[in-house]
This record gives structure tokens, C-alpha cells and sequence, in this order.
């Protein structure tokens, strides 16, 4: 059907239909990047697993497991909600239907030829910017570049004199995340090498979590909160303090995760000090969602769509915690390069910036496909597994990294260290793969639900109707 | 856009332009949504100047630096001398010279000596340049130095230009990354009153029923 799409007129392209194509792709790439890290999670739980080839080796998996996270659910499910959200909220429709379906199509021919060549080795050796330089041209253009054209058209073509915050964070982020892939990669462009190659790596890695996950995921949340609620944002004012403290404060601190590195030590300082300030459009987020659901926090435990919303902004409070506090020097010293990190990138991309994502790949695909969710005790089985999985992911491996802390400082022989932590690296191997097996269970929920769920009426919200299962 | 600044505190925005603003919120529904106009709830306002607060001195002193090479001065002094050169081990060695360059140092140098302990070998690698140094053989003085493991670096400080026309490189009690910060926080801080106070005053609500 997508090729078929993909030729036709823009006109004949109902409307829709590129919000439903990211929307199933990035449940599947949610699928094959869980399945993956739990792959890799049984590696370190149980050694002898999978062993002898070079393929299978956990060098060649971590990798592919990251990216596959990174662009193809958390990235895809943002171009979803682009899709759905960003005309919605100016009353008009997508500037280009066919655009997004040739997006969505490049999307996963690019990122599947990525995490082939990660797969086999081929990879520039910079963590989260893993991909080779063509990959990341393919990225840049064929990726983001569509994206941002149609997202940025359907503003500019909007019915409304305003514009949202939530369109907001769309376009700047759209615009930002290009800046950031073309300057985070120009090691590898430029054969830039050393302390210059290892700042550029972390100044990447750090502002797409803090350009791109985090802040569209947040942008997600001031469009779901309100329309499931029916309440007006609280504060518009709180928007503009979020908005602009995420741009000031966010994209500057990307040395503090270099702190024992001979960078000059005022710009650690200046890092520093701009990591704790991550906390100020923390708060503004959590505040102005928190005080939107006021009145209806019933819809927290009834509602499937509010449960993964609320319980996504709900982490942001121990996410924001934790980075702006760990990255200083005195808290540094202790977890850096242990599995405390882990467990704190989990938080952002697995904890925070997923649960909001899935509330609104979930509301999405019900609205565009005009159907109701197939299952609801699916739905909960897979809110469920994903709540728990991740907790218990998220505390071993908070444990496992303090205990490796001590063992760093206190110069404990690394064998014993590993020995200590091999429990919870069981503990992080079973939440995963509860993880995973909630997804599992969710791709057959929306695929149920796009063949047999019960049809909405026009002019209805799914979430108005009751359940049917 | 007019400015106003005879009420800066309640509002930057002439009375024309908060109706207006209040007509749009009124009528505007972006897919269905709204926005409402509150305030910045004070406790929001007081966590915001806590966390710049708390920012500033979380992060003082620059902790966790590497040794100063200075402070091993009177180890290299000792190393050569015939009460070390009597002990059998290094051990034995490093425990004498630690203790008697302890007992010697004053300030904060005995607290850095009892937190960087030194090896023998990297005393023995690290002490010709500390030697040379001294002598007088670089444009730096040793308190310019960093020890690592077993060799010395010209610390990463970029302090300010002093009048020979090079960078001090000393820890500074205040770093430039800080003063930098405090002008960085002073505008956004700056900038955002002035966004925020441009919009019609809080206690102005538009009605939401106008809506369509």
C-alpha cells in the first residue's frame, strides 16, 4: 500500500496515512531495539550466551541496539505525532501527505542499511554518532530535512494566528537536531582527532538527548495532556519559560560529560553549572502539565492514553534530578563510566521521552485509523510490562553502577567488582526482556486494532468511547 | 508591539495590546486546545532562583583536581637524602618522605599530599622535571603543574593573560567559566521577564467559552 501511495497524487492520498505509516513503523522498530537490548542484556547476564560469532559479539550489538532505539522508535514516533499534531493544532491539514510517506520510506531504507553496517562493523567508533558519514548524510537530507520541510510548511500554511507550543518545540527542534548531526559528526568529515573528536562526540550525544528527545517528547506531552483532559494548557507563560530555558540551557552544558578530560577547566565550570540549570525547564515542564491535568487526575488510573502520559512526566522529576546533579565534579568522580550512566540514559529514553511517545502513538493511531484501541487489557498488559520491566531495569543497574562506583575508588580488582554485580545484571537482563515482551503485545494490539477495532464516528475522540474488550 | 514601562512589574504591554492578546487567547483553538493565562506559581518562581542558587555553589570549589606538582617539592627534596637511601623498599621509602613532607607543610598542602599518596617509581620518573622546573628551565612555575601518574602536564587552567603575555594557569579561587555563567543566567533571566511581562497580566483571564 505504501508503494502504491507513494506515486499517487498527493490529493489521493487520504489524509492520515503518513502519521499511520510512522506510527506502526516506529512500534516495530520499538520492537527490534528492545528485542535487541535484551539480546545484548542476556550477553552480560549470562556469558556463554551466544558465543564464537564475530556478528553476535556484544561490540557489534550495542550499537544497533542504541540506534535502532534512537532513530527508529523514539525518532519515528516523533515524526508520527509531527504528522498528526502539527496540523491539527493549526487547524489546517499536512502540507504534504506524499512528502511524509516518501519520508517514512526513506526513513526505514536509510536506517535499516545503518544498522546493517553497524551490524558488520562499519561504524565511524564514536558512540551515539555510530553511523558512518553517507548514513548521516542520508540522515541530514533524506531524513530530517523532509521532515522539517513539511512540518515547517504546515505551519507556515496554518489556519490559526498563533502557534502552539507544541509546534514550537517541533520546528526548533527539527531545525536544531540538522545543526546538531552536521557539526557533531564533523570529525569523521573533517578527520578531526583527539580532545577536539572526543568533545564533538559528547557535545552530539548530549544535544540530541537535550535538542531533540527530550524536548519534542516534552512538546508530545502540551498536546496530549489537554486534549484527553479537555483542559486548557495552564499557562502559556510557563510554556515560554520552558521553551526558552531548554534552548539557553540545554544546548550548553555538553562538556560536563567530559569532566575528567583535559578540556579547559573553565568551560567544565561554565558546563557545570549550566547541567544544574537543566532543572529550570524541568520544573516548568512538570509544573505546567501537572497543574493542566488539575481536576483530572481520575483520568491517571482510567485512562490508558493519560496513564502513559502522566507516568512519562512523573519521571522527567527523577531524570532532571539525577543529570543535573550527577555531572557535577564532586557526584562525577564517583559514577562516571559506570553503570549508574546506563541507568539514567534508560531513564531518559526508555523512562521519560518513550512513555510520552507511546501515549501518543497510541492516541494517534486510534484517531487517523478511526478505530477504537483493539484491546484495553492489552493495553494494560503492555503499560504494565513496561512500567515494571523498566523500573527494574532502572534500580539494578543504579545499584550495579554505586557498586562499581566503589569498586572504582576503592580500587577493588575488577573480577570481584563484576562477580558483586552479576545479580543485577540478571535483574537488568529480566526487565528488558518484560520490556520487550510488552511490545510485543503492543504491535499486536495496533494491528488488531487497525483490522478489527471499533470504528469511531465522525467527530468523536476515540478515547470517548468505551471499550469494547 | 508597544512597550510600556510606567508598571514594569505588572505589565510591559499598553492596554490595547493585553485586549487584543486576551481576544486572541479567547478565540483561538489550536485543534481544539487552549491556553490559559496564569501566573508563574511562586513556589515555581522560588524553585527556579533556588536552582540558579544552588547551581553556583553545588559546583564550588573546582573539586577533584589532580595533584599539584608543587606539592611534592620536598619529596623530590628527600628522595636523594641518606636516611631514604638507607630504607629497602619503596614502600618504606615513600612512607618516610610522605610523613616528613607532612609534618613540614602547612596550609592545605598537607590534606593534598594525604590525598594524592605517590609510588616510589613515579616519584623516581616524575622527579627530573619537577628538577627542572625548578631550575628555573620552563616559563611556568611548578604550581603551574599538574602531576599525572608519572610525569607532569601545564594544567589545563586558562586564566587570565599576565604581564609576561602568558596565561596563568594556577587554580583560580573563581573560575572565568563562572563569571561567564553569571552574565549567561543575567540575560536569560532578563530576557524572560521581559517575554513574560509583555503578556496581558495574570489576573486578566480570557473566557474560555468565546472559544470556537
Amino acid at each position: 500500500m505504501l508503494m502504491k501511495f507513494l506515486f499517487a497524487k498527493n490529493e489521493e492520498i487520504p489524509a492520515g496515512s503518513a502519521t499511520i505509516f510512522f506510527g506502526f513503523s516506529s512500534i516495530f522498530w520499538f520492537v527490534v531495539g528492545t528485542g535487541l537490548g535484551s539480546f545484548n542484556a542476556a550477553k552480560l547476564a549470562f556469558p556463554d550466551w551466544v558465543t564464537g560469532t564475530e556478528l553476535f559479539a556484544f561490540g557489534h550489538m550495542r550499537q544497533v541496539h542504541v540506534l535502532a532505539v534512537i532513530l527508529g522508535w523514539i525518532s519515528m514516533a516523533f515524526g508520527m505525532t509531527m504528522m498528526y499534531m502539527t496540523p491539527a493544532l493549526g487547524n489546517t491539514k499536512l502540507w504534504s501527505e506524499k512528502l511524509g510517506l516518501w519520508n517514512v520510506f526513506i526513513w526505514n531504507v536509510g536506517l535499516s542499511l545503518g544498522l546493517i553496517l553497524l551490524w558488520m562493523g562499519i561504524t565511524s567508533g564514536r558512540e551515539y554518532s555510530d553511523l558512518i558519514w553517507p548514513i548521516d548524510l542520508v540522515v541530514i537530507f533524506g531524513v530530517l530535512l523532509p521532515l522539517g520541510i513539511n512540518v515547517w510548511m504546515t505551519i507556515a500554511h496554518r489556519k490559526t494566528q498563533g502557534i502552539y507550543i507544541t509546534n514550537w518545540f517541533f520546528g526548533a527542534c527539527i531545525f536544531m537536531l540538522m545543526i546538531v548531526f552536521l557539526v557533531g559528526n564533523s570529525p569523521e568529515l573533517f578527520n578531526l582527532t583527539g580532545l577536539t573528536e572526543a568533545y564533538m562526540t559528547f557535545w552530539f550525544a548530549h544535544n540530541v538527548l537535550g535538542l531533540w528527545i527530550t524536548p519534542v517528547a516534552a512538546g508530545i506531552a502540551y498536546y496530549t495532556i489537554p486534549k484527553l483532559t479537555g483542559n486548557p494548557l495552564y499557562s502559556h507563560r510557563i510554556g515560554h519559560l520552558h521553551f526558552w530555558s531548554i534552548v539557553a540551557f540545554y544546548s550548553t552544558p555538553a562538556s560536563h560529560h567530559l569532566m575528567s578530560a583535559p578540556l579547559p577547566e573553565w568551560l567544565k565550570s561554565f558546563a557545570s553549572v549550566e547541567g544544574v540549570l537543566i532543572l529550570i525547564p524541568a520544573v516548568a515542564f512538570v509544573a505546567n502539565i501537572l497543574l493542566t491535568l488539575k481536576g483530572k487526575w481520575s483520568m491517571f488510573v482510567e485512562n490508558l492514553e493519560t496513564k502513559f502520559s502522566i507516568t512519562g512526566v512523573l519521571l522527567a522529576i527523577p531524570l532532571n534530578m539525577q543529570g543535573g546533579f550527577q555531572q557535577t565534579r564532586a557526584i562525577n568522580w564517583y559514577v562516571h563510566g559506570t553503570g549508574w550512566i546506563v541507568a539514567h540514559a534508560h531513564l531518559a529514553l526508555l523512562g521519560m521521552s518513550s512513555f510520552l511517545e507511546a501515549a501518543a502513538v497510541y492516541f494517534g493511531l486510534q484517531q487517523m485509523l478511526r478505530r477504537k484501541l483493539y484491546s484495553l487489557t492489552l493495553g494494560n498488559l503492555h503499560y504494565w510490562f513496561f512500567i515494571i520491566g523498566f523500573c527494574v531495569y532502572w534500580i539494578s543497574m543504579t545499584i550495579a553502577g554505586l557498586m562499581q562506583g566503589a569498586g572504582k575508588i576503592y580500587e577493588v580488582p575488577y573480577i570481584d567488582v563484576v562477580v558483586a554485580e552479576h545479580p543485577y545484571m540478571i535483574a537488568r537482563w529480566a526487565g528488558g526482556t518484560m520490556v520487550f515482551t510488552g511490545n510485543v503485545i503492543w504491535l499486536y494490539n495496533m494491528w488488531m486494532t487497525a483490522r478489527e477495532g471499533t470504528l469511531v464516528p465522525k467527530g468523536r475522540y476515540a478515547h470517548e468511547l468505551a471499550y469494547e474488550r | 508591539m508597544g512597550w510600556k514601562f510606567d508598571q514594569p512589574l505588572y505589565c510591559l504591554s499598553d492596554e490595547q495590546e493585553q485586549k487584543e492578546m486576551l481576544e486572541l487567547m479567547e478565540k483561538t483553538k489550536f485543534g481544539g486546545l487552549s491556553e490559559g493565562n496564569n501566573k508563574l506559581p511562586m513556589p515555581l518562581v522560588a524553585l527556579c532562583g533556588l536552582i540558579i542558587l544552588t547551581a553556583f555553589m553545588i559546583t564550588q570549589p573546582i573539586w577533584g583536581q589532580r595533584p599539584n606538582a608543587e606539592i611534592y617539592t620536598d619529596f623530590v627534596a628527600l628522595m636523594d637524602s641518606p636516611e631514604v637511601q638507607r630504607l629497602a623498599t619503596g614502600e618504606e621509602k615513600m612512607k618516610f618522605i610522605t610523613q616528613q613532607a607532612m609534618a613540614k607543610a602547612t596550609g592545605r598542602t598537607p590534606g593534598d599530599i594525604e590525598r594524592h599518596p605517590m609510588s616510589w617509581n613515579d616519584l623516581l620518573n616524575v622527579s627530573a622535571s619537577i628538577k627542572e622546573v625548578q631550575a628555573g628551565g620552563g616559563q611556568y612555575d611548578l604550581a603551574s603543574y599538574n602531576v599525572i601518574g608519572n610525569r607532569i602536564q601545564l594544567a589545563n587552567f586558562e586564566g587570565y593573560v599576565q604581564a609576561n603575555g602568558l596565561r596563568e594557569r594556577k587554580q583560580p579561587w573563581f573560575d572565568k567559566g563562572y563569571a561567564i555563567d553569571i552574565f549567561y543566567v543575567s540575560y536569560f533571566c532578563l530576557t524572560m521577564v521581559l517575554v513574560i511581562k509583555q503578556l496581558p497580566h495574570f489576573t486578566r483571564k480570557p473566557d474560555m467559552s468565546k472559544a470556537s
